[in-house]
């Protein structure tokens, strides 16, 4: 039905979609398929439907055709040159993120963008994409995009647009009051625009401001060394490995590569392999911590005064080693980090994350150098593109000439700064001060409606651009797909409002590169450019820098610390970022990895602080069948997930959060996530969360010593997808230490004792051809989720709104779990992806009554959805459950701009169906064609991955033939630490795991038994 | 009661029809109820059921229009109500052919009076049943594919390893056994009614009924014979049908499902519900009809009789599963029946266990099992206590399995407690039209155990006598 | 008391019905018409079965047990070969590694048919044997036949009956203790 409905659109589709949406037949589909009475008996203000409907009815103006860009662009496939319809292409592009850029490759069908992969050729992605890239699709096809420019609030036409710019250029003389405020410069050729920009006109100013700012890092490297540098840790070179309030592992990584480095320190193969060890201080329980060898919980203040203990017992800092009640965990803790880092010169690292001061860098800076790892574990470049004024600085002058009167023209590039902005700056009011404010941006955000002009921006998906990697490999930017609102980038407007020599941004990027290349051979230089997406030999140059000790050593004198006031930290976030990812439903449902939350943030707080503000626990390690814990914690499966809130005060601004009791997090500090509680947003976005940028102020961006906190009268509901935080003693996923694995390395299989498994009839035959299986290795995972939603992009798997997820229906195809291990002083967690286990004695199918669940020759457990009935019995009967439910017409009404989305490869199921992982059976056919074409050759192991092995930025996943002894998939399911979930039901799962060992250190061992 | 005194003679056996009443007098006290015009009370009875049946109706117009999502189902708990509601239907649907069936090779007279009330009951407590298999798919236009019918687009067969193929197969064929058994039990009595008709519309309609039954020897003859062996085979099927439901649950291999105590268990839990809603529907049947002579406090004992042996089988039952998860040392299996009974379902538990196992131990004494309005609230209680069965087996056992991670908790939706609420409007609805246009008694064989017992009778004044000299 | 009148003998006759009050004085009755003055063509009505009439008057043994019989087998075989043929022949998947045929799962389906094929056989082999439905018959004609679906019992004794004499007949019948004789028409 839903395919019909797809392709009927889709071809109306090609046409126009204004015409359609006056269709009656259109109307009436509309209406039948949403019955706005029905959306809330079904499921309340479900955020879904609502975008559903409300995208469906208006999201359609504007669109015109799929039209491909005119510039020639190259794409990236092997072989064949030509275009042949149906078969998609790879092109090769780049995504900016947190200031840096990550190649990327994106595939395209029949000139839509379907899916986005890590580009094996870039340093910096080596094939692995993260959460915010793979999710990059669905915000591509957002339908509550800025479509047009609009001035004071109305939309007109972009003829209009250009004639204001062209007057305005005019009108700017020397650029006095002129100001441009971007995000930072990430891209050579917009940084020539800009430079230009600032030659014409000398008295303007450029600001550049990140919500997510890098100034104390940059301002660690400039108390440092006195200059600024760019640091490259290289985890997998590293043996033993510090991070200090660091989520290098997650949202402090700037691209995958910090992942997929520390997980090659971290694989075993044979018992005697090696391992890295990684200790963790921090406040808020991250996927890092959670990776972990050994980690401790503190306060994000405190870590100041610990590092400067360990530089003393590390005898690198100049002071004295003065950490009170000898034999207490934290100094014992300190001496044996100290004596592991100490023994393993060279082969050490420490790191710091972005929260932490500039002295707390620097120091972190002067012990590398102490141990010998600077040069060997971490390595220093000089950026071209340096900041050499603090963000906060710059944003806050702009802020008094704004509220002054002093600027007559403001030129917003991106970055939604009226909502991001230190509150304290009030930039929303005194934007409106400025005579002419333009806004350059993706959606109609808080800024785009202050500001007086806003301009449709196009996406990275869209538009020409470049941008360097943290190294500074440059990568051209292809666009995808021509603007489909006719978004302009940000050069674009610049060089418009500048009369830069080229005006397309095609031929910015273009004549920026082929001007730096040898002039005989520029295009085929550039053609390689565009081929690869990687510029060769544009790396930064490596500097070998010297710390000035004495400065580092006065600065990190710790301040008194007033242990006493309650510490809030803020954090970008897992689905939103800083906010501007908040209208992408992919994100917002993405659990995130340590809470399970979806569609909100909360405050979290450790069991410990919330009693002594008296708040309801949830006993997220409540262990048993009881309903309560011996604490009086609650199972919040049965508390209905109401939480208490809290009210948080900084300076005399206020907060009302949700409060979310998280193990692990440190007593007494607070951590609340940015990027929530949008008010000028798309529908997804709406309500979702509280906004932390009301207590974010330019005196205390990251970490407040003291707020303000008291429980209020009022409750507010949390939606995880899991709930439960105990594995409840089951060996479900396993893990050991190194030392007890290479003393012993049966003990994995020995966590499980089965008798002989026969069943009543006897094994099938899949000795022969092909047979598909897969490993996880829970050492390598760090939870990430970029496998689930890599997974969601390619098999069209439907987001369901945080009503329904509280329901219990969420759609994710890759479980995510999650669970507590150790105390609930000091716990521990560990985290891996359940999808199908293709059991060869599938339980499921054995209970389906019309065989739609049925064994492929190949060993898949297929799910033929025409023929699925729904009685939802294979459900209860797998026990892993696994397997989805369309309880309701997830995808009728996918407005059509995002039907574009869809992978052409995959079936969009219709309600009543069940569904489930399949090993993207999809693309083992593919190649299994490919390979019948080339003379029925054999399929090369590696040559078929699954969506989640692709983009896994660990490499924790491997597929292939369990057939082929020499397959990776076969090798790792000889090693030891293999393990099938729930073997004991002898359902004889083909996903197998590889247990987690963790590298502990003997002097702490005691503390996790 | 006038034969109280014969009653509590030990020499006498109560018997089963009071005031000793002539055959024609039978006839007139079963076939009047049905002659005489229809009273208005009826009419405001079916009015009010057949709403309640339309609300049904509606519930699952808005199920079909919107999916399954409307209901509370979910992940890990995606059966809940609609798969309890058809275990608690099928099992009230067990009492009838069980009466007709097994009572009858037992030779056990007292049932004639019941048993077509009863048989009637099965038929519409399966139909009841018979919408929620139905329903409960995502996609019910398809749910013919679960019979043996080569479907047009796949030419796919059903999965009979499938224990819902084999309930398909049970369960219809029950429904058909039951719905010919109860037919030719009624085709004399449609005689009877034909021969008395007055009006054209009535002989018509009777004498098409009755298929021109005149009860020769010859029709006897056969009849008898195929009224034994349809006993025969119901027996085998009355056991069989809820022990393939019960395959449900115990051919899966979740703890909590996967028992070999399942088929008796449930069996005994069919019957002693079935009985239940008997006792609740008789007790007011036989006063507003005036058949309390027809429809004696015997047969009412003997039913309070089996439900106390029935409720006491099903709390074994329970016992014994608990025994077996700790015995068994099988971590999952232990974990699921402490989380059943102490878990956040605590209360369905407790209030299954109370129902189902300590209410009918009440009818140990002869007392309250001789006393109408007790009995009819044990009887309530215990459908209450039946229900709640089938809730916690297939709620709790989903809610928490194998993976702590996809642990979940169910809650219902309007919808869910009115499309439950509603088949009892379907069910009652049903019940009026038969209590309007058929006879409730089954007549004829009334006449026949009647005729056996004057002999019985003339026999024990003969003992009198001898005992007197 | 009509007998022997010239218009009875111009019309074709059925038989002569005789009532009675008691199941007990209709066996007797039967036995003498049968046994003693070896009446062949009988036939005895009554609203419930009444033990030892069919002896009486000599109906013969059912032989509906067979025919059930026969269509249970068939019920047995069609379904499991239905069932061998669906998943082992027409359209072979394999489920869950198990057999594409095995005799434990199919057990209660196999079960369930035979029980349907042989209900179906008892109920319409028993009202095909009795000629049911046949909506007209002579004895209806017996101006007082609704009292034999109430409490009375009736012996038809037919014309077609080698030793039927209309006059005797009746006689016979009337000595018998019958409440009431009649002729009925064909």
């Amino acid at each position: 039905m839903i395919q019909i409905k797809t392709k009927q659109t889709g071809k109306k589709y090609w046409r126009s979609l204004d015409q359609l949406a006056q269709t009656p037949a259109f109307m009436e589909w509309l209406h039948r398929e949403f019955p706005s009475s029905a959306e809330e008996v079904i499921d309340g203000a479900s955020r879904r439907n609502v975008l559903k409907l409300m995208a469906a009815s208006f999201g359609l103006a504007g669109l015109t055709a799929c039209r491909r860009p005119v510039e020639h662009i190259l794409p990236n496939v092997k072989g064949v040159e030509d275009y042949i319809p149906g078969k998609p292409y790879f092109y090769a592009t780049a995504m900016v993120h947190n200031g840096v850029a990550q190649g990327l490759l994106a595939e395209v069908n029949d000139g839509r963008p379907t899916k986005i992969e890590g580009n094996p050729e870039h340093p910096f992605s080596l094939g692995a994409a993260n959460v915010f890239q793979q999710a990059a699709i669905l915000g591509l096809y957002d339908p509550d995009r800025a479509r047009s420019p609009r001035q004071d609030g109305k939309d007109v036409d972009w003829k209009v647009l250009d004639d204001a710019l062209k007057t305005l250029s005019g009108s700017l003389g020397q650029g006095d009051g002129l100001r441009f405020l971007s995000e930072s410069v990430t891209s050579p050729s917009f940084a020539a625009v800009q430079a230009a920009a600032l030659a014409k006109f000398p008295k303007a100013k450029w600001i550049q401001y990140d919500a997510i700012s890098q100034d104390e890092v940059r301002a660690g490297s400039q108390l440092a060394f006195g200059q600024q540098l760019v640091v490259r840790p290289r985890f997998d070179k590293a043996k033993v490995i510090l991070a200090l309030d660091s989520d290098f592992l997650g949202l402090d990584a700037d691209t995958v590569l910090s992942v997929k480095e520390f997980s090659r320190g971290r694989k075993v193969a044979a018992e005697t392999d090696e391992m890295s060890r990684l200790y963790v201080v921090e406040s808020r329980f991250s996927t890092t911590g959670a990776t972990a060898d050994h980690r401790i919980k503190m306060r994000a203040s405190e870590i100041k005064a610990f590092v400067s203990d360990l530089a003393a017992a590390l005898k690198v800092g100049g002071n004295e080693l003065k950490v009170v009640g000898q034999g207490d965990k934290k100094s014992k803790w300190i001496e044996a980090v100290a004596k592991d880092l100490g023994a393993n010169r060279g082969k050490g690292l420490v790191v710091a994350g972005p929260r932490q001061p500039a002295a707390v860098h620097a120091m972190v800076h002067l012990i590398n150098q102490a141990l010998g790892n600077a040069g060997e574990t971490v390595t220093y470049y000089k950026s071209t593109l340096e900041q050499t004024r603090p963000q906060l600085e710059a944003i806050a002058e702009l802020a008094g000439e704004l509220s002054k009167g002093q600027v007559s023209t403001l030129v917003i590039l991106g970055g939604n700064p009226a909502y991001s902005a230190p509150v304290d700056l009030d930039l929303a009011a005194n934007i409106k001060k400025v005579a002419t404010s333009i806004y350059v941006g993706l959606d109609v955000d808080e800024t785009a409606v202050a500001c007086k002009w806003s301009i449709a921006e196009a996406h990275f998906l869209e538009s020409w651009g470049d941008a360097l990697a943290p190294d500074g490999t440059a990568t051209i930017q292809q666009p995808m797909i021509a603007p489909l609102y006719y978004g302009r980038t940000q050069a674009e407007i610049v060089a418009a409002l500048t009369g830069y020599k080229d005006q397309r941004p095609y031929d910015i990027v273009r004549n920026y590169w082929t001007a730096k290349f040898a002039k005989g051979d520029a295009d085929k230089l550039w053609r390689h450019a565009l081929h690869d997406g990687v510029i060769p030999n544009t790396t930064f140059a490596e500097v070998k820098p010297v710390v000035d000790a004495k400065k580092v050593n006065g600065a990190i004198q710790p301040a008194a610390q007033s242990a006493s006031g309650m510490e809030l930290v803020f954090t970008p976030n897992w689905a939103t970022w800083d906010g501007r990812f908040a209208n992408n439903g992919w994100l917002q449902e993405i659990p995130e990895p340590m809470s399970k939350i979806t569609w909100d943030n909360a405050a979290l707080v450790s069991p410990a602080t919330a009693k002594q503000l008296g708040l309801s626990t949830h006993g997220w390690m409540v262990k048993g069948y009881k309903a309560t814990d011996t604490e009086g914690h609650s199972d919040p499966t049965q508390a209905g997930n109401f939480v208490d809130m809290i009210q948080i005060e900084v300076d005399g601004r206020t907060l009302e959060a949700p409060v979310f009791v998280q193990p692990g997090q440190a007593d007494g500090s607070i951590t609340l996530a940015l990027g929530y509680g949008r008010t000028e947003c798309g529908h997804v976005a709406k309500g979702a969360g509280v906004n932390a940028y009301k207590l974010r102020t330019s005196k205390a961006p990251w970490i407040v010593a003291d707020a303000k906190v008291s429980k209020i009268a009022k409750q507010y509901q949390i939606v995880q997808t899991q709930e439960h935080g105990t594995m409840e003693d089951r060996p479900l996923l396993r893990e050991s230490t190194l030392a007890e694995y290479r003393k012993e390395p049966n003990v994995i299989k020995e966590m499980l004792e089965v008798p002989e498994l026969v069943g009543l009839y006897g094994d099938w035959d899949y000795s022969k051809g092909n047979q598909w299986g897969m490993t996880i290795d829970l050492n390598a995972c760090v939870g990430c989720n970029a496998c689930t939603i890599a997974c969601q992009a390619e098999n069209n798997i439907p987001i369901v709104g945080k009503d329904q997820v509280n329901r219990g229906r969420e759609m994710h195809w890759i479980r995510m779990d999650r669970y507590f291990v150790g105390d609930e002083e000091e716990p521990q967690a560990v985290m891996s992806p359940v999808p199908c286990m293709q059991c060869e004695t599938a339980p499921c199918e054995n209970v389906c009554p019309v065989a739609a669940t049925t064994h492929s020759p190949e060993g898949l457990n297929d799910m033929a959805y025409n023929r699925c009935v729904g009685t939802r019995y294979c459900s209860n009967n797998c026990p892993y459950k696994v397997r989805r439910f369309n309880f309701l017409a997830w995808n009728y009404g996918t407005p059509e701009v995002e039907m574009m989305k869809f992978n052409p490869d995959v079936t969009v199921r219709m309600r009543g169906v069940m569904e489930k992982c399949t090993y993207c059976v999809q693309r083992i056919q593919e190649t299994k064609i490919q390979a019948k074409l080339e003379g029925h050759r054999p399929i090369k192991d590696g040559e078929i991955q699954t969506a989640c092995q692709q983009t896994c930025p660990a490499d924790a996943i491997v597929f292939g033939n369990i057939n082929d002894p020499n397959s990776g998939v076969s090798k790792l399911k000889k090693q030891k630490r293999n393990y099938g979930m729930l073997e004991e039901l002898n359902t004889k799962p083909r996903t197998t795991y590889l247990a987690k060992l963790r590298n502990t250190n003997e002097e702490l061992e005691a503390k996790h038994g | 009661m006038a034969d109280l005194a014969v009653r509590n003679d030990p020499h006498v056996r109560p018997r089963l029809v009071e005031g000793d009443p002539s055959l024609h007098q039978v006839t007139e006290a079963v076939s009047s109820i049905i002659e005489t015009r229809t009273p208005y009370s009826w009419w405001i009875a079916i009015a009010i059921t057949a709403s309640i049946a339309g609300v049904l109706k509606l519930c699952l117009g808005w199920l079909v229009y919107n999916g399954i999502g409307v209901w509370g189902n979910n992940q890990p708990i995606a059966w809940a109500w609609d798969i309890t509601n058809f275990v608690f239907w099928i099992g009230i649907g067990h009492a009838g052919t069980l009466i007709s069936a097994i009572l009858f090779l037992f030779r056990q007279k007292w049932r004639t009076s019941i048993n077509r009330f009863a048989e009637a009951m099965t038929l519409f407590a399966v139909a009841c049943a018979g919408i929620f298999p139905l329903f409960h798919t995502g996609r019910p236009w398809r749910a013919y594919w679960l019979f043996p019918v080569p479907n047009t687009d796949l030419y796919m067969w059903p999965n009979f390893r499938s224990p819902l193929v084999w309930d398909v197969f049970a369960v219809s064929t029950y429904a058909t056994v039951s719905a010919l058994f109860w037919y030719v039990g009624l085709v004399p009595d449609l005689a009877t009614i034909r021969d008395r008709a007055k009006t054209k519309g009535r002989k018509i309609a009777y004498g098409v009924l009755s298929l021109g039954w005149r009860g020769s020897a010859r029709h006897w003859r056969n009849y008898e014979m195929a009224y034994l062996v349809l006993a025969g085979i119901s027996t085998p099927l009355v056991l069989s049908v809820h022990s393939v439901v019960s395959f449900d649950f115990a051919a899966s291999l979740l703890p909590g499902w996967h028992t070999t105590i399942f088929p008796p268990y449930f069996v005994a839990g069919a019957i002693f519900s079935g009985f239940a809603m008997v006792v609740t529907l008789m007790v007011v049947a036989r006063w507003v009809f005036k058949v309390e002579h027809l429809v004696t406090m015997k047969h009412l004992e003997n039913m309070n009789k089996i439900m106390l042996a029935t409720g006491t089988v099903v709390g074994y039952a329970y016992a014994s599963e608990f025994f077996i998860a700790w015995y068994s040392g099988n971590p999952y299996e232990k974990f699921t029946f402490l989380n059943r009974a102490f878990g956040p379902y605590w209360w369905a538990y407790t209030l299954m266990v109370s129902c189902n196992v300590i209410s009918p131990q009440f009818f140990w004494f002869k007392k309250l099992r001789t006393s109408i309005p007790f009995m009819f609230v044990i009887s309530l209680v215990v459908n209450v206590g039946m229900w709640f069965e089938r809730f916690v087996i297939i709620g709790t056992s989903l809610h928490r399995d194998f993976m702590p991670s996809a642990w979940g908790y169910y809650h219902p939706t309007i919808i869910d407690m009115l499309t439950f609420f509603g088949t009892f409007g379907l069910f009652l609805t049903l019940f009026l039209l038969f209590l309007r246009f058929l006879p409730m008694i089954a007549v004829s064989e009334v006449k026949g155990m009647m005729a056996t017992q004057k002999m019985h009778d003339a026999h024990l004044e003969a003992v009198a006598q001898a005992v007197e000299h | 008391m009509h007998t022997n009148t010239p218009e009875l003998r111009d019309k074709t006759i059925y038989g002569v019905v005789a009532e009675f009050d008691q199941p007990s004085k209709l066996v007797a009755a039967g036995r003498v018409v049968h046994h003693e003055h070896g009446y062949t063509k009988l036939d005895a009505i009554s609203p419930f079965p009444v033990h030892g009439i069919d002896d009486a008057i000599g109906v013969p043994r059912s032989i509906l047990g067979y025919i059930i019989f026969c269509c249970g087998s068939i019920g047995f075989i069609s379904v499991a070969s239905l069932i061998y043929w669906a998943g082992g022949i027409s359209y072979k998947l394999v489920i869950g590694g198990k057999p594409l045929f095995a005799w434990e799962p199919s057990i209660p389906p196999i079960f369930e048919g035979t029980i349907l094929f042989s209900a179906f056989a008892a109920v319409f082999g028993m009202f095909a044997i009795n000629k049911l439905p046949q909506f007209y018959h002579p004895v209806f004609n017996y101006e007082r036949f609704g009292v034999a679906t109430d409490d009375r019992y009736l012996l038809v004794v037919e014309a077609s009956d080698p030793k039927f004499d209309i006059v005797d007949t009746q006689r016979l019948l009337e000595s018998l203790g019958a409440k009431h004789t009649e002729v009925v028409e064909a």
